[in-house]
Order: structure tokens, then C-alpha cells, then sequence
């Protein structure tokens, strides 16, 4: 118990910085934002009282108050979830925000999940015929696939799959003739949409598992109770998946945290590219327009997403390996 | 500073490299890596003496591959190769340098926290804990959205080092701890504490030369960290304009050709594979460079 | 009589263990209320089964451990209150010569990083290159001639008796006053060890270094401290102190004398003329469960019931130090 609470007061912090660093950003820093559209108002001939009230609508600031107050003004609706508004349309960042980020959750959990589980299989198979053919290639394969950046991937599947040869759709996460809902039409245009960009993040971190899960294999097969296991004459397809894969997948969930933090990292080249709405792709309109209130957004809800994600699969390693939670 | 003094440390550091190198040689994927950044440090440096960087526009925009253009023209004309090779050493020296900054702090707070324990450990672990969970990337892309819009036209490479590396250090310290602890308990350390040898000396000169294989490997992942998110940033179209940077190419290659069929791939593909082939050359150097530290290894 | 080098007053040192993942937290008295002297140039030998203590006692004499109560003297002086200066000094003349020779060196340095740190540290070296000429004579010292062969290489090239000397080496570079040899040549080969023994013998004569030789093995003990005194402990507690030569052809305590009895002797038939040592039982009792009253009270013959309640003092009786009711 003591240890989830340590967690989450964990999470709660990294929020907290995250929003005091934004914060710091578009209102401490100099040449922040704030000064600047005070300065590009005035130049405009906008009247001061104007001028601070468009930067409160939009940015929860309230330029009237001392800097303390600001800066707890600001909290105090990040927590109410509004964010402000954008300077582009002047809807609510939130919206925009909240639109792309169920795309965004949808694309990285199927690309994080179809990656384990093909980096799993390949690592479990490449340990039991180590040394060999199959091990080689493989191990080789892994290490030059995670050189590749994933947006360069996407990229090169973009150009050559969706744009010159048209196997694949180049834009957009659906298509748009198609009414949304839980029809079989839609799901499939979803998916379809979906594949490039999910082959981009796939194919650049099945890598990564492969290779941990190999050597987290090879250290189990030579543990005692693996031995004792085959002694005992159990079948070699039981001990595979009771035995070996269990305790060797364990250790794996540890760096679950850094593969999403990596993958969220991506999604705004990727998703720009492909067109696919999600909040990668918001981020990179907004920075394009310098859309400060949007950046913003997009930077904390990316940072809650990951932070949350972290949370939940620590909890669900806990539950699976109970030396964590005595360990502590 | 005698003669023979002088003479006999460039002895030493002539085996030391002969030595490192025979022992590269043995492990080929480690080789391969290991020549391909040797390619890319000579064709960084002493390539743009050869090729002139043209930056007017010409009328041969888009053109294919041809003896006058090695890789072709972009959309304004220019030469692709020129571009790489003028690129190439900014890449570089922004990479390995983040690279440096990014292992040096990580290195530094790990072994401090835990060696030294106790509060300070915790709290150090706490920040590290916390710094580690930020996204990395999307916070870069926040400071140069702010940075640029705030004026900044050029970010000298050094700084463009430091900000790569302000939440990378952070799983590396980590690591480093944990090696850490577990050396502590190590018969020598002990030894060397009974001998009385300060406590900068058994951090630095005990315990650091066992650290420095998993220390090695990680600049080399931390100098490829560091180029994705360089690169990345580039790519984005946030910097208006850079001669011959890489990420600018992409950015220029998808905005103009990335969506029209047929023409200028080797737009896309030219500053496309020369980023991956750096990024391969160090992941594989990368696998084979904790040898170089192997003390079985460095003697016959 | 001038002070003692190094001496214990009723040290004891409490260590917490659990003994299973799940189990409790139990108390371990390793050292248990030890008072002991070693004067200068005196060698004394630490003789008990393993497990007993003897390390513990080594560590806590080199300060490398700290009593739970009790105090660790240098030139009657608590060690632990010593600041700065005083503290280096200690530092510097209480030095080991750990058991492992193949972990005692750092892998990852060669042999001649190994042995100039301390001679730059503390000044007996000015430059580098003194400091590199002194460990080459270092090595000339313990055996390993010629030195160049030697200084450029990493320990994993090098062979047990090697590195033992090379730590021997190390231990002497400073000129300790003290010297605490913890199972010294109990990891080498047999035909290794009569040499170290001698060599240390002859580092000890050549520099008047006081020893604690730390073993389970009588006859090395003898060997080593035929000049001197030896010590044996139990469980913890110290039970006879003396004269080496003394206490061997003469042991006064129960178990002294088991001990001695289970010194192997080459010749077979005298071997089973002396029959089985005269024990009651030969378990050892575990240090999480000491028996009440004299800790050997289970095993020795000649138990009677004060034994089993009140623990004996040690006493000086016939000119030696021993922990029996029945003396």
C-alpha cells in the first residue's frame, strides 16, 4: 500500500513540474509569449485593458495580478482542465486537445502491444536456438531496426507504400465518406488508416523487446528450477510457457515505461506526416503556428498520458512479480 | 618535461591505440559500426574542402542522379550531396557532444548517489525518478517552439548539446547507481578504503574504471538519442532555415515532395539514409565497444 | 609497561539478520565482550572453527567495522574519536591481508595502479615515476622479480600466489605497525602456502610489523606464531590466550584441547592411536541460538551445572589467560 501511494505522489509530481515548467515558459522566460503579444498588441494600438483580457481568455493569466497569483491562477484551471484558449480559432485548447488524444492512445497501445508481443516471441525463439542461424539474423536484424528512427520509417513508408504505390492511405486516420460509429465500415477504414503508421512505430521498437527478452531468456534457461523442471519430465512446451516465458517477460515490464515515453516522443512527426489526428499531429500544427496556449496543452496532456501509462504498468508489475512489493 | 618523458607517453598511447584497435578488429558488427563513423568523421571534416556549397537556386530543381550531381538536386536546384557532406559535421559534433554532456551528468549523479547514500541519494533519486518520466521530445520540441518564437535565430551547437541532454542523463543515472552499489561491496573497494585512500580517488579511480564499459556503450546510445531528437527538431520546420542540416533536408523533402508521385525520391532518401547509416555505424560500434575495456582482452 | 599497539576492551559487535524472506529479525553476537592486546612487533594468532568470529574481530581491530559497545584502542587512544591527522595515521599503520587474493584487486586496474596510489597518497612517493620504481621494488620484496614483468599486467593473468603476494605488497607499502592477515593463505594451493607463510615472516622480522594471523588451521597458526601468543575463540568469546608453544603442548581449556586433537597427524597409526576428540557432540551450536552459561557447555565432557548457568571469566591461570569454571 505504502508503495502505491509512493507512486502516485511520484506521478503527481512529475504533473506538477511539468506545468510549473510550461508556466515558466510562457510567462517567466525571456521573450516569453506573454511579453511578446503585450508588445505586438501595443504596437496594434489595442488598448491595455483589451490587451490583458484576450491574454486572460487565453491563456488563464491574469497580467493584473502579482506573479504568485499568477502563477496559482494558472494551476488552479490546468487542474479544472481548461487550458485556455487557442490563438489560432479561439476554441478551447482542451477540446482540440481531448479530440486527438483518444486517436493518438488507440494508435500507440496497438503499435506498443503487436511490437511486445512480436519482440517476445522472436526473443524466446532466438534464445533457444542460440548460437544459431535464426539467433544471428535475428539478433542483427534487432539492433539495426532500432537504429532507425521511427519517424524516418514512417517517412519511407509513407513515400514508397502510401504515395508511390498506393497500397496504403496517405492521409487522415479514417475515411471521411465514411460515417463514424461501431460499424464494421468504419473499424476497418480505422485500421486501415491506422497501419502505416503503426508499421512505422512496429517495425523500429520490436527491436528493442527482442533482444531483452533473448537475454532475459538465456538467464532463465540456466536457472535451477528450469532444470529441475525437465528432470521432473515435464513437457518441453510446458516449460517454455509456464516456466521459462513467465519469468522471463517479467523484467520487461520495467522499461514499459521508457518505450512509451519514446513513442509518445514520436507521434508528432509521424502523425503530421500521415495526416492522422491525433494529439501529435495538434502539436505540430501548433507549433507551426506558434500557437502558444495549444503547445502548451499538448505538452501536458502527452506528459499526463506517459505519467498515467507508467503508473498503471508499475501497478500491474506489482501484481505480477510480488518480490516489488516486498522488496520495498 | 624531458625528451624520453615525452617520447615514451606517445609510446604508451600508440599501444593503447594499436591495442583497442586489434581488439575492434576481432568483433565485426563492431568493426562495421566502428568504420562507418570513421567514414562519416572523415567526410564531416575534410569533405567540404572537396565539394563547394552552392546555396543559390538553379533551374534544375528535382533533377535524378546524374555526374554533375551525385544524389540529384532539391526543390530549389541545389546539390544533395554538397548538402550532406557541409551538414555532416554539425551533425556530428552536436551528437557526440550531447552525447558527452548527456553520460557525464548521468555518470556523475549516479555514482555520487550511490556511493556517497543516505539523503542524498534519496533526493537525488527522487529529481532523477521524476526527470525520467518527462517526455524527453516533446519537452525539447516545447523549449524550441518558445526559444525560436522568442527570437533566437541560431542555436550555437554547444547549447543545442545542453538542451539535448536535459532529461536523457536521467536513466542513465539510474543504471550507474545500481553498478555502483553492487561495486561497493566489492573485496577491493575495501581494500582500497583500509589502504586510506581518499574518498575522490575510490569514486574516480576504483570504482570509475569498472563503470566505464556500460559508460562507453552508453555515449554511443546517448549520441543516437541525441541525433533523433536533433534531427527531429529540425524536421519539424521549426528552424526557418539552416544550410545543409539533415532534418532541414527532410523537412524540405517532405514538404515539397513527400505527398507528389514519381519525382525527387532521392530527396527523401538521400538525408534519410544518411542518417540511418550514422545511426546504425553507432549502434553497432555500440554493441562491441564494453570489449574495448575488458582487461582479458587487452592483453595477448 | 609501554601501551599495547592495538587493544579491545570488551568489544562486541550485534549483527541484525533475517534468515528467511518472510522470518524475523534476529540478533547475531559475532563478538562477544572481547578484550585483547597486541603489543608492538608481537604476533598474535586468531584460531577458531569458521564462523566463530575471528573476521569480525579483524575488522573491528582495523576499524573497518564499528562496535555495538565496547572500544577499539591504537596507542590507547579510541580509534573512533580520533579526527584528521591522528585518524590518517591510524589509518595507515592498520592494514589487511584479506583472504581472497583473486578479488582483493581491482579487475579493472593493472598491477602498478594497484600498489602507487598509496605510496602518492601518503608522500612516500613524489612523482609518478618514484611511485612506479618504489612498487617495482615492492614486487622484488614479495618475490615477484623481475618487477617489469609484472607492473603492466591486469590480475586476471596472474596466478593466486601472484596476487597474494601482490596484496602482501600492497599492505607493506605503507610500513604499517599492524597488520591483520585474515585467512591469508587459506585459499592457496598447499605448496603455496609454506612460502607465503615464510615470506610473511620475513616482511615481520624485516619491519617489526605486530600481526593478528587470523585461521582455522592449528598447524598453520603454529607455524606462523611459534614466537608469539595465540588466541582461541568460540562462538565469539576468546577462551584461552598464551604463549603459542605453551598452549599447544599444554592445552588448560576443553576446547583448546579438542582442537588440537583434530590436527590431522601424517603418520596413520599414531592417528588412530589418539582416537576421536574427546567432544560430547560435534554440532555447532548456530550464533542466532548460543547456549546459556560457558557457550561450549554442550559439547564439552567435563560440563557440570555451573557451566550450564553463569559464563566463566577469563582468568590468568599458570601464566595464561583462560574461560573455564573448572580451572
Amino acid at each position: 500500500m505504502r508503495w502505491i501511494v509512493k507512486r502516485a505522489i511520484h506521478a503527481a509530481l512529475t504533473i506538477y513540474l511539468s506545468m510549473t515548467i510550461t508556466f515558466f515558459l510562457i510567462r517567466a522566460m525571456p521573450g516569453n509569449p506573454i511579453e511578446m503579444l503585450l508588445v505586438e498588441y501595443r504596437l496594434r494600438g489595442v488598448p491595455e485593458e483589451l490587451a490583458k483580457a484576450e491574454i486572460a481568455a487565453l491563456y488563464n493569466i491574469n497580467l493584473d495580478e502579482p506573479w504568485w497569483s499568477q502563477y496559482l491562477r494558472y494551476l488552479w484551471s490546468l487542474l479544472h482542465g481548461d487550458m485556455g484558449k487557442t490563438m489560432i480559432s479561439g476554441s478551447s485548447v482542451a477540446e482540440c486537445v481531448m479530440y486527438g488524444l483518444p486517436w493518438t492512445v488507440f494508435l500507440v497501445s496497438l503499435s506498443l502491444i503487436i511490437s511486445f508481443v512480436i519482440g517476445v516471441t522472436l526473443g524466446m525463439l532466438a534464445a533457444y536456438r542460440r548460437g544459431g542461424i535464426f539467433d544471428r539474423i535475428a539478433s542483427t536484424a534487432a539492433s539495426i531496426s532500432q537504429a532507425f528512427p521511427n519517424y524516418i520509417m514512417a517517412m519511407l513508408l509513407l513515400y514508397y507504400l502510401a504515395i508511390q504505390y498506393k497500397l496504403f492511405p496517405a492521409r487522415g486516420s479514417y475515411d471521411i465518406n465514411i460515417k463514424p460509429g461501431f460499424t464494421i465500415e468504419f473499424i476497418s477504414s480505422v485500421l486501415y488508416h491506422a497501419f502505416l503508421p503503426m508499421m512505422a512505430y512496429v517495425i523500429t521498437s520490436f527491436g528493442g523487446w527482442m533482444l531483452a527478452m533473448r537475454s532475459s531468456t538465456i538467464r532463465v534457461l540456466g536457472e535451477d528450477y528450469v532444470v529441475a523442471a525437465e528432470a521432473r519430465g515435464l513437457k518441453s512446451r510446458r516449460i517454455a510457457t509456464t516456466y521459462v516465458g513467465r519469468n522471463a517477460i517479467l523484467p520487461l515490464f520495467a522499461s514499459f515505461a521508457i518505450a512509451l515515453g519514446y513513442i509518445f516522443g514520436g507521434s508528432t512527426l509521424i502523425e503530421t506526416w500521415f495526416a492522422y489526428t491525433g494529439v501529435g499531429m495538434v502539436m505540430g500544427l501548433a507549433l507551426q503556428y506558434r500557437d502558444y496556449p495549444l503547445i502548451q496543452g499538448c505538452f501536458l496532456i502527452i506528459t499526463v498520458a506517459v505519467v498515467v501509462s507508467n503508473f498503471i504498468a508499475d501497478i500491474v508489475y506489482s501484481k505480477l512479480d510480488p518480490r516489488i512489493r516486498i522488496g520495498e | 618535461m624531458s625528451a624520453r618523458w615525452v617520447k615514451s607517453t606517445i609510446a604508451s598511447y600508440l599501444r593503447s591505440l594499436y591495442t583497442a584497435l586489434r581488439i575492434i578488429k576481432s568483433d565485426k558488427a563492431a568493426l562495421t559500426g566502428f568504420l562507418i563513423i570513421v567514414g562519416y568523421i572523415l567526410v564531416a571534416f575534410i569533405g567540404p574542402f572537396f565539394i563547394e556549397l552552392d546555396l543559390s537556386p538553379t533551374p534544375e530543381r528535382l533533377c535524378p542522379p546524374s555526374w554533375k550531381h551525385p544524389l540529384g538536386t532539391d526543390p530549389f536546384g541545389r546539390d544533395i550531396l554538397a548538402q550532406l557532406v557541409h551538414g555532416a559535421r554539425e551533425m556530428l559534433i552536436v551528437g557526440f557532444l550531447a552525447g558527452a554532456i548527456t553520460v557525464a551528468i548521468g555518470a556523475a549523479i549516479g555514482m555520487l548517489s550511490g556511493y556517497v547514500g543516505g539523503k542524498l541519494d534519496m533526493v537525488l533519486m527522487s529529481i532523477t525518478d521524476i526527470v525520467l518520466t518527462i517526455p524527453g521530445f516533446p519537452l525539447l520540441m516545447v523549449i524550441a517552439a518558445f526559444l525560436i518564437g522568442s527570437g533566437v535565430k541560431e542555436l550555437a551547437p554547444p547549447i543545442a548539446a545542453v538542451l539535448l541532454s536535459i532529461t536523457a542523463w536521467a536513466g542513465l543515472a539510474r543504471a550507474i547507481r545500481s553498478q555502483v552499489l553492487a561495486i561497493k561491496e566489492e573485496p577491493f573497494i575495501e581494500a582500497a578504503k583500509t589502504l586510506g585512500l581518499s574518498k575522490f580517488h575510490i569514486i574516480f579511480g576504483e570504482i570509475l574504471p569498472n563503470l566505464m564499459p556500460y559508460i562507453a556503450m552508453n555515449f554511443m546510445l546517448s549520441s543516437v538519442g541525441a541525433i533523433y531528437a536533433y534531427v527531429g527538431i529540425m524536421a519539424l520546420g521549426l528552424v526557418a532555415y539552416k544550410p545543409g542540416n539533415w532534418g532541414v533536408m527532410l523537412h524540405m523533402a517532405m514538404s515539397y515532395v513527400g505527398t507528389v508521385t514519381g519525382v525527387g525520391s532521392w530527396c527523401v532518401l538521400a538525408p534519410a539514409m544518411a542518417i540511418v547509416l550514422l545511426q546504425i555505424g553507432l549502434v553497432l560500434f555500440s554493441n562491441g565497444v564494453d570489449k574495448l575495456f575488458n582487461p582479458r582482452l587487452r592483453e595477448e | 609497561m609501554a601501551e599495547p599497539l592495538i587493544a579491545t576492551e570488551s568489544v562486541t559487535k550485534v549483527f541484525s539478520v533475517r534468515t528467511s524472506v518472510f522470518g524475523a529479525r534476529r540478533q547475531i553476537k559475532a563478538v562477544d565482550s572481547v578484550s585483547l592486546e597486541i603489543g608492538e612487533n608481537e604476533i598474535l594468532a586468531l584460531v577458531g572453527e569458521s564462523g566463530c568470529g575471528k573476521s569480525t574481530l579483524g575488522r573491528l581491530m582495523l576499524a573497518l567495522l564499528k562496535p555495538t559497545s565496547g572500544k577499539v584502542l591504537y596507542m590507547g587512544e579510541d580509534v573512533w574519536s580520533l579526527k584528521g591527522e591522528k585518524f590518517k595515521e591510524f589509518r595507515r599503520n592498520a592494514q589487511i591481508v584479506p583472504q581472497d587474493p583473486y578479488s582483493t584487486l581491482n579487475p579493472m586496474k593493472k598491477v602498478v595502479s594497484a600498489l602507487t596510489p598509496p605510496l602518492l597518497h601518503y608522500k612516500i612517493a613524489r612523482s609518478r615515476r618514484e611511485a612506479r620504481k618504489m612498487a617495482g621494488e615492492l614486487l622484488e620484496m614479495v618475490g615477484l622479480s623481475p618487477p617489469e614483468d609484472f607492473l603492466e599486467r591486469y590480475p586476471c593473468r596472474l596466478s593466486g600466489g601472484q596476487l597474494q603476494r601482490i596484496a602482501i605488497a600492497r599492505a607493506i607499502s605503507v610500513r604499517p605497525k599492524f597488520i591483520v592477515a585474515d585467512e591469508a593463505v587459506s585459499m592457496l594451493d598447499a605448496s603455496l602456502r609454506i612460502e607465503i607463510l615464510d615470506l610473511l615472516l620475513d616482511l615481520q622480522r624485516k619491519f617489526k610489523t605486530a600481526y593478528l594471523f587470523i585461521t582455522h588451521d592449528f598447524g598453520i597458526a603454529r607455524y606462523f606464531a611459534r614466537e608469539g601468543r595465540i588466541a582461541v575463540m568460540y562462538l565469539g568469546s576468546i577462551v584461552e590466550v598464551g604463549r603459542t608453544e605453551e598452549v599447544i603442548q599444554n592445552p588448560l581449556h576443553p576446547y583448546t584441547k579438542a582442537l588440537i586433537t583434530a590436527v590431522p597427524i601424517p603418520d596413520p597409526k599414531l592417528a588412530r592411536e589418539r582416537g576421536l576428540p574427546p567432544l560430547k557432540s560435534l554440532e555447532v551450536p548456530s550464533l542466532t541460538k548460543v547456549p546459556p552459561g560457558c557457550k561450549f557447555h554442550t559439547r564439552c565432557p567435563y560440563a557440570e551445572k555451573i557451566c550450564e548457568e553463569k559464563p566463566p571469566e577469563l582468568r590468568e591461570v599458570k601464566g595464561r589467560l583462560v574461560a573455564c569454571h573448572l580451572l
